[in-house]
């Protein structure tokens, strides 16, 4: 343990990066994952095709080719357009915070899609139908019903889309985000044990998993509150 | 021949289920060709019974004895039993990945240790006892409900059973298939085979049955021969069922 | 900016040098990955609490952390431990194949188990009744009945474990192996050209998810073929 006297609090700001990759990369999966599934669900056969395309592309892609793809694929373009004002600029990249965020956030907002999808059409008509022989609005019908009746679908899967994003934020590290993986590194480079720095970042990895997992077990309880047989 | 005991005996039977007590201190004996008829609520405890007969239940209390074995924790024993008791139950529970054929054939090798091709004899003849030989091939999602129940009853023919116990064998089906399994079982009744059979079909009950029994609660309330049972009904359970059940 | 084509037609074969190494990698892992879920998931429902609770522990680590941690765990952390550098394992731990085959056999051994098991608890209970009721041995019944019915329940979520799989070989990378992401990557710090070199790998990654998904279909089709009512 005294070999990690020292870098505690490295492994602590590594750890804040993690989550705030988490954060963001959550909000933006979301968003992805809703405009793909609502362009699968659309009657618009051009919009379907773009969101297959999109499916296809980021489900059948390893992580680490689309995160290496856009930090070094928009450094280059970005380098390329700085250049055209000033040749003196060597090297402009997208913080590898974002270029990484972004990255699995659309890898997982891909497989997001489908849930949301599969989530909206798991929803019983019945219930739809009832809603709408009591007058509901069209609006009132998403809102009351099928939004309720989605989310409880949707959580199981979604509970894993959000473990996958904590754990490819550690793939971020190639491209020298400084999270806990990172920090890893730079203090084996002083202290020459491996082994107990990298076990330090699983520790910290499966505390993270842990909150997450725990987190959609209450949820989920909540969800299904009106499935329990009344004791 | 004459067996100095009755087949199946089940004296002072307890079931548990946690703290609720699904079977309270049944007794009854079932004699070699006999056809029992067992009626009674939902919950009331019939389905529990049959079920300790061939130890898919374990009951708490009391003795079991087939056969003259009595039903313990020994497996030999056991599979001694399970061979002479066959089962049918309500929702058929054929083996979906095998096809009719094998499903009659799997427990003649395994248990039976059958050759295949006598066990292919033996299947091809039950099976046209239920009068679906042309479906040997097929796999059971490809028959309709009272075809797979017709098959349900071969598979357990197969094993050659002293006596077999039906569970609720009509009520999963749609009415117009109901007739062609009651046909089966009353062709086998009339061929002397021992029957224990919990269903609500009272027409069966009053031109097959040797005795109907009425369970309510876990216990036995009345148990009379058909002609008493239905028309001279002494408990007053009874007859509120039989009102129940007789209205429609 | 343009798309060097020429390029392409250089760094491909290059690339496809690779594949070799790829399959290797996701075959040999897929297989000891499936032997190891197959005791796992026996421990997990063998009804022994130790046995059971080991399963779980193992389960709960290998799916909570990052599979690039597992990796660095396994090549850079064990030779910090002296029985390993003295065991006799150690040529399989010297070796970055060896340990790319251990992690990803662990990390794939954990989800692959639990999709078993899913598929285990999804044998309709009555059916294994009429076994037991014929006089089937629990051991008859589990050969005879539960496992190729669990097999055809188990064999989607397996299938998307195995992309899964594919796509994690590609961290092998990470560890100097040269498979193809490994020589994508030698290649772009020469040439610098992300884009033409990332996104043509992408398309072979793609392709070869797509014959595997063909392949699975196929063994798919056969084990659910007493599913359909037309026959």
């Amino acid at each position: 343990m005294e070999v990690l006297s020292g870098w505690w609090d490295d492994f602590f700001w590594g750890s804040v990066v993690v989550a705030q990759v988490f954060l963001a990369s959550l909000v933006l999966m979301v968003i992805f994952g809703l405009i793909g599934a609502a362009a699968k669900l659309s009657d618009s056969r051009f919009a379907q095709k773009i969101a297959n395309g999109y499916t296809i592309v980021f489900r059948g892609t390893p992580e680490i080719l689309v995160i290496l793809l856009l930090y070094f694929g928009s450094a280059i373009t970005l380098t390329a357009i700085a250049q055209l004002f000033n040749p003196e600029i060597k090297f402009l990249d997208v913080p590898p915070f974002w270029a990484g965020t972004i990255a699995i956030a659309l890898i997982v907002g891909s497989y997001a899609t489908e849930t949301f999808r599969g989530a909206f059409l798991g929803v019983k008509p019945g219930s739809i139908e009832a809603a709408q022989a009591l007058g509901m609005s069209t609006l009132q019908v998403f809102v009351y019903v099928r939004v309720p009746e989605m989310w409880r679908l949707a959580l199981p899967a979604f509970g894993n889309h959000m473990l996958s994003l904590i754990k490819d934020t550690a793939l971020i590290s190639i491209i020298g985000l400084n999270e806990t993986l990172f920090v890893a590194k730079q203090a084996i480079g002083t202290t020459g044990k491996p082994f107990t720095m990298y076990i330090v970042v699983g520790l910290i990895y499966l505390g993270f998993s842990t909150v997450i997992t725990l987190t959609v077990m209450g949820l989920e309880r909540y969800g299904h509150r009106h499935m329990r047989a009344a004791t | 021949m004459t067996s100095p005991q009755p087949l199946i005996q089940m004296q002072n039977v307890d079931k548990y289920f946690g703290n609720f007590q699904a079977l309270k201190k049944i007794n009854l004996s079932v004699s070699k060709g006999e056809r029992i008829v067992v009626c009674g609520p939902s919950g009331s405890g019939k389905s529990t019974m049959i079920r300790c007969i061939n130890r898919l239940e374990k009951h708490n209390g009391g003795t079991i004895i087939i056969d003259g074995i009595e039903l313990t924790d020994d497996l030999k024993d056991l599979n001694a039993v399970r061979r002479e008791v066959g089962m049918v139950f309500q929702s058929f529970n054929l083996f979906p990945h095998m096809t009719i054929m094998n499903n009659l054939m799997l427990a003649q090798k395994l248990v039976r240790k059958t050759p295949k091709a006598e066990a292919r004899e033996v299947a091809m003849h039950y099976l046209e006892r239920v009068k679906i030989p042309e479906q040997a091939e097929k796999y059971p999602i490809q028959l309709s409900g009272g075809q797979q129940q017709r098959v349900a009853i071969a598979r357990a023919l197969c094993m050659k059973p002293e006596v077999i116990l039906f569970d609720e064998p009509t009520s999963a089906l749609d009415p117009e298939m109901i007739n062609e399994v009651l046909e089966v079982m009353v062709d086998l009744a009339r061929d002397g085979m021992t029957m224990i059979c919990v269903t609500h079909e009272m027409g069966f009950a009053r031109s097959v049955a040797d005795r109907v029994i009425f369970m309510d609660a876990g216990e036995i309330v009345e148990e009379a021969e058909p002609e008493t049972f239905f028309n001279a009904p002494k408990n007053d359970r009874t007859k509120l069922f039989l009102s129940q059940i007789l209205s429609h | 900016m343009s798309f060097d084509l020429p390029l392409i037609a250089e760094a491909l074969p290059k690339m496809l040098m690779g594949i070799g190494l790829t399959f290797q990698l996701l075959v040999l892992s897929a297989i000891l990955g499936l032997a190891l879920a197959i005791g796992v998931m026996l421990m997990r429902i063998s009804g022994k609490w130790y046995l059971s609770w080991l399963a779980q522990v193992y389960i709960y680590v290998f799916r909570g952390t990052p599979i690039l941690v597992q990796i660095f765990i396994v090549y850079y952390g064990f030779p910090q431990l002296d029985f390993i550098r003295e065991g006799f394992l150690w040529p399989i731990f010297r070796d970055p194949f060896g340990c790319a085959i251990v992690a990803l056999t662990l990390n794939t051994g954990a989800y692959v188990s639990e999709i078993l098991r899913g598929g285990v608890l999804g044998v309709d209970r009555g059916v294994l009744e009429a076994g037991e009721a014929l006089g089937l041995s629990k051991s008859q019944r589990f050969i005879y009945l539960t496992t190729p019915i669990a097999s055809r329940l188990a064999l989607p979520a397996y299938g998307n474990d195995i992309i899964s799989l594919l796509k994690s070989t590609a961290l092998a990378s990470t560890i100097t192996l040269a498979d193809m992401t490994g020589i994508a990557r030698t290649i772009v710090a020469q040439t610098y050209a992300p884009y033409e070199i990332f996104i043509s790998l992408a398309i072979v990654y793609m392709i070869v998810t797509f014959f595997l998904q063909k392949l699975l279909g196929r063994v798919e089709r056969y084990l659910g073929r007493y599913t359909i009512r037309e026959g």
